[in-house]
């Protein structure tokens, strides 16, 4: 029975299964340090997914995912900083995610309803990201400028009387997880619709999908709203697990750091996105710690050789890897 | 009155320091098409081979023109190795030479090291005109840039090689019919434009602390230049976008402090680029 479920899905969904599985036991065989930091890289891993519906799925490149990221980890920090009657932390992944999600709309609409190049596109999403870094550093009242923001762990409540801290790792963890698994299991729904096949037809040939009676700019505008979406659940979530939020998180570098991610994990493959945030955020912090001098160098290097020969990334690899044998 | 002509003064010296930051771009972007993301580490590269050079003893202007030259080099060698062959998807172009930035700025931090450098100024001092002080090293500048574009703008307008290269814009197939070399046509723009953004990176480090990362400023704002100005138009575009951009800031700087101002101009230009893609003051 097992094996004939197992033999109806697709590869891609396989490999998914695989990873979540993996995931999900993995704080029954360790603990420690690698259970503390692993929810981290899984958010990188769904801030990656956020870069790969615009990339892979649409043709739209984005410079400015850190910008959502920071949006979504300083509205999180504000609102604790604020406290108030309901729970800060379900305000504040709300807050954060819907903010993040309405700038991208605004900046989406603002630049795909005139069908503005995608080369320029790159450029204000790099724009977006810099506005969003000297903001934070200049606004000291609200952003804690240069310092940051502290920010607590989330406290789960149920009603007024059932609350559960997720102070420690272990729960954090499968917060974390099951926020992971949604998100990954929704976006995957989203892009297997009719709406997800409308935007690989723009990818592939945007006139005809035009000449076809779509109205393609509002595609554009609505997923880039769902990836800024995305990306500020992700950087909510990230702030109150990091304890901390500071301006460094909307720089550019780092929205660079997401489309490395994704040009190495795959970016016409969902999980090999999420995998590659995971995979590639690990190496990068396993090699800043061996060699501090050359870790970035390594990625930048890993990045060009990804884009002239793997254009494909990991996803790729595996999959042909997976179908010569099978 | 006073007022007005030393605003006017800076104005003019922003414009022509951003004009002379975002030429090579512009040059690349304009004339082959490609979106150089690697300028700002160019830039940055022209500025440490000049603080290098100076530190050897060679005298700035030599410095500078040698930066210049390496930069051109690298940049001739980067597009023959790699970026030749993607002429024509500009997505590629455009991720392979922030590659390039990527890489760069970590050889920078590699070899140079992450701290502060400074180059002296060779110019210190300045213009008295009775109520404004005008730095003299940015006057040298701009005169420098105004030199630098009106020579572009002679060899593109009255010589064979410019009537070449426009000829290569305006139909590459009947250009390359005519017995034009378009990929040694391809490659010496190429060249040029990185050989400008060494060179402005080795003339405004005397301005700037030099880091290995100075020249991200200076790639977004260059962007905005282009875009404002209007892509292809490579002189009075330049100059055009630089002066809005530029004078945008300046103004802007006046009422607030210096963030407000940089976000200000950003926000500008996206709405211009939304408005008028064309750039500002382009027809068509």
């Amino acid at each position: 029975m097992a094996i004939k479920i197992l033999k109806n899905i697709s590869g891609e969904n396989k490999a998914a299964l695989i990873i979540f599985i993996l995931m999900g036991l993995l704080p029954i065989f360790i603990s420690g340090y690698i259970i503390f930091i692993l929810p981290q890289y899984m958010l990188f891993g769904l801030l990656a997914v956020s870069l790969c519906i615009l990339w892979g799925y649409s043709g739209i490149i984005s410079f400015g995912q850190a910008a959502f990221f920071a949006i979504g980890a300083y509205t999180m920090g504000i609102v604790f900083k604020g406290g108030g009657e309901i729970n800060p932390a379900y305000v504040g992944i709300v807050c954060g995610a819907l903010l993040s999600g309405i700038v991208a709309l605004i900046v989406g609409y603002f630049l795909f309803s005139v069908k503005v190049r995608s080369s320029y596109f790159v450029l204000a999403t790099l724009a977006l990201s810099i506005v969003v870094e000297q903001l934070a550093k200049s606004q000291k009242d609200i952003t804690g400028g240069w310092n940051g923001l502290f920010v607590d762990r989330i406290t789960l409540t149920i009603g007024p009387f059932i609350e559960y801290s997720l102070f420690d790792d272990i729960p954090m963890y499968y917060f974390v997880f099951f926020i992971t698994l949604l998100s990954f299991i929704s976006i995957k729904w989203l892009m297997a619709s009719k709406f997800g096949k409308i935007l690989i037809g723009i990818r592939e040939n945007e006139d005809r999908i035009s000449a076809l009676g779509y109205n393609t700019s509002f595609y554009k505008t609505i997923i880039f709203a769902v990836s800024g979406l995305l990306a500020g659940l992700a950087g909510a979530i990230y702030g109150s697990h990091a304890g901390f939020v500071d301006p460094s998180l909307a720089r550019v570098l780092f929205s660079t750091e997401v489309i490395v991610w994704v040009a190495i994990g795959g970016r016409n493959s969902l999980i090999g996105s999420l995998a590659g945030g995971i995979l590639v955020a690990s190496l990068s912090n396993y090699l800043n710690s061996v060699t501090p001098e050359y870790w970035q160098l390594i990625i930048g290097m890993i990045f060009f050789i990804v884009i002239i020969i793997f254009r494909d990334g990991l996803a790729g690899g595996v999959e042909k890897t997976y179908n010569k044998f099978f | 009155m006073e007022i007005v002509v030393s605003v006017l003064i800076d104005t003019a010296l922003i414009t022509l320091t951003l004009a002379l930051a975002a030429f090579g771009l512009a040059i690349i972007y304009g004339l082959i098409g490609v979106i150089n993301m690697g300028h700002g580490a160019m830039l940055t590269l022209g500025a440490y081979f000049t603080w290098a050079g100076m530190g050897i003893g060679i005298p700035f202007v030599f410095s500078v023109i040698l930066g210049g030259l390496i930069v051109g080099f690298i940049g001739i060698i980067l597009e023959h190795l790699i970026i030749r062959h993607y002429y024509d998807n500009p997505f590629d172009t455009l991720l392979l030479t922030w590659a390039f930035f990527l890489v760069t700025t970590e050889l920078i931090k590699i070899f140079f090291g992450p701290d502060f450098r400074t180059v002296t100024n060779p110019f210190p001092g300045f213009i008295d005109i009775g109520f404004y002080k005008i730095p003299t090293y940015r006057t040298a500048i701009s005169i420098l840039t105004a030199i630098f574009i009106i020579f572009t703008g002679f060899v593109f307008f009255k010589t064979t090689t410019g009537i070449k290269i426009r000829a290569m814009i305006q139909n590459q197939e009947v250009a390359s019919l005519l017995g034009l070399n378009i990929s040694l046509t391809y490659k010496m723009v190429f060249g040029f434009g990185c050989f400008m953004a060494g060179v402005a990176g080795g003339l405004v480090a005397p301005m700037v602390s030099v880091s290995p990362y100075m020249g991200d400023m200076y790639l977004v704002r260059s962007f905005f230049v282009v875009i404002v100005g209007g892509i292809g138009q490579i002189l009075s575009g330049t100059l055009a976008g630089s002066f809005v951009i530029g004078g945008l800031e300046t103004i802007v700087a006046l009422f607030s402090d210096q963030v407000i101002a940089q976000v200000a101009v950003f926000l500008f230009a996206i709405i211009i680029l939304r408005l008028r893609p064309q750039g500002i003051f382009s027809e068509k």
